[in-house]
C-alpha cells in the first residue's frame, strides 16, 4: 500500500479504496455541439508522461468524485481537490 | 394467502456459545437502529446542528453532508421517522436497521487488531476518541469509529458482516480475542 492518496475529506488512505475513471482534462461538449466535438470528447485522448489530472472516486470512503494531480511516472502527488469545486473553473 | 416472516441476525448460527469471554472481545449487536442521512443541497450546517443538538442520536461521519445515524434511544422501526421529523426538508434520511450490522470491539489490543486490516493510523492523537471514518478492512467497507480509547465500533453491510467477522478473526490471530452477541 505504497501509493497514498490524501483525500480533502478522509485525510491520507491507500490507493486501494479508489476507482479511477481516467483523465480529467476533456470537457463535456454541449449537447447540440457537432459530431466531431463529441468524438474528440468521448474516443481522443492524449497518453502524456509526467503531470496528469484525473478523476478519482473514494468508493470505499466518502464515496466523492475527486481531481487527483499527480506524476504518472513518480506518482508525486500534487494536488487533490473534490471535482464539485472544479465546476465552475 | 399469509405468511409468516420471522426476523433472522446475519451472523445467526455463525457464532455465539463461547466459554468465556477473553482480553479482547468482538460484541455483534442484534438490532441497532441505524439510519444515513444526507443533507439537502446548501442546508449541511443546519442538518449537522440538528443532529448535534439532539443526544438521542449517535452521529458518525461518513462523507460531506453525510452522516451515519445510530440510537440506543429509538427502536430501529421508529429512528428513521424520528429523525424526518427533526430535520424536515434538510435532510434526507433512509433506514439502515436491517440492511447493516453493528460491531463493538473492545480490549487492551484493539487498535492493533484492527491495524492488521486497516490503513488508517489509528493512534489516539489521530484517531481520537469521537472519531469515524468510512475505511476499508481487507476489501470490506466499513464505518469504524473510535468510542473510547479501548474500543471501537464497526458497522458494515449486512451481507459482509459474516466475511468482517471471519476477517477479524484472523486479524487477531496473534491477540486473546472471543466474539458473540451482545448482550444489551
Ligand atoms: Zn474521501
Amino acid at each position: 500500500m505504497a501509493s497514498l492518496i490524501s483525500c480533502p475529506h478522509c485525510g491520507t488512505r491507500p490507493k486501494e479504496e479508489f476507482a479511477i475513471r481516467g483523465d480529467a482534462t476533456p470537457l463535456r461538449p454541449s449537447s447540440m455541439a457537432s459530431d466531431e466535438a463529441w468524438h474528440d470528447y468521448v474516443h481522443l485522448r492524449t497518453n502524456p508522461r509526467g503531470r496528469v489530472r484525473e478523476h478519482w472516486q473514494h468508493v470505499a470512503g466518502c464515496r466523492r468524485w475527486l481531481v487527483v494531480e499527480r506524476d504518472n511516472l513518480s506518482h508525486a502527488v500534487f494536488s487533490v481537490t473534490d471535482a464539485a469545486t472544479e465546476v465552475d473553473r | 394467502m399469509a405468511y409468516d416472516y420471522h426476523a433472522v441476525h446475519a451472523l445467526d448460527g455463525t457464532i455465539g456459545a463461547i466459554a468465556e469471554r477473553r482480553a479482547n472481545h468482538l460484541a455483534v449487536h442484534r438490532a441497532t437502529a441505524m439510519a444515513m442521512v444526507l443533507a439537502s443541497p446548501g442546508r449541511v450546517p443546519e442538518a449537522a446542528g440538528i443532529l448535534v443538538a439532539n443526544g438521542d442520536f449517535e452521529v458518525r461521519f461518513s462523507g460531506p453532508g453525510e452522516w451515519l445515524v445510530l440510537s440506543e434511544v429509538h427502536a430501529p422501526e421508529t429512528l428513521a421517522a424520528e429523525l424526518g421529523v427533526r430535520l424536515g426538508d434538510a435532510a434526507f434520511v433512509i433506514d439502515q436497521s436491517h440492511g447493516r450490522v453493528a460491531l463493538t470491539l473492545t480490549g487492551p489490543d484493539a487498535a492493533r487488531i484492527l491495524a492488521n486490516g486497516v490503513a488508517v493510523d489509528l493512534h489516539a492523537d489521530s484517531f481520537p476518541v469521537g472519531r469515524a471514518a468510512n475505511v476499508l478492512c481487507h476489501h470490506i467497507s466499513v464505518n469504524l469509529a473510535r468510542t473510547s480509547a479501548q474500543s471501537f465500533d464497526l458497522v458494515v453491510m449486512r451481507s459482509f458482516a459474516e466475511a468482517l467477522v471471519d476477517d477479524i478473526k484472523v486479524m487477531a490471530r496473534s491477540h486473546d480475542l472471543s466474539v458473540d452477541f451482545a448482550t444489551r
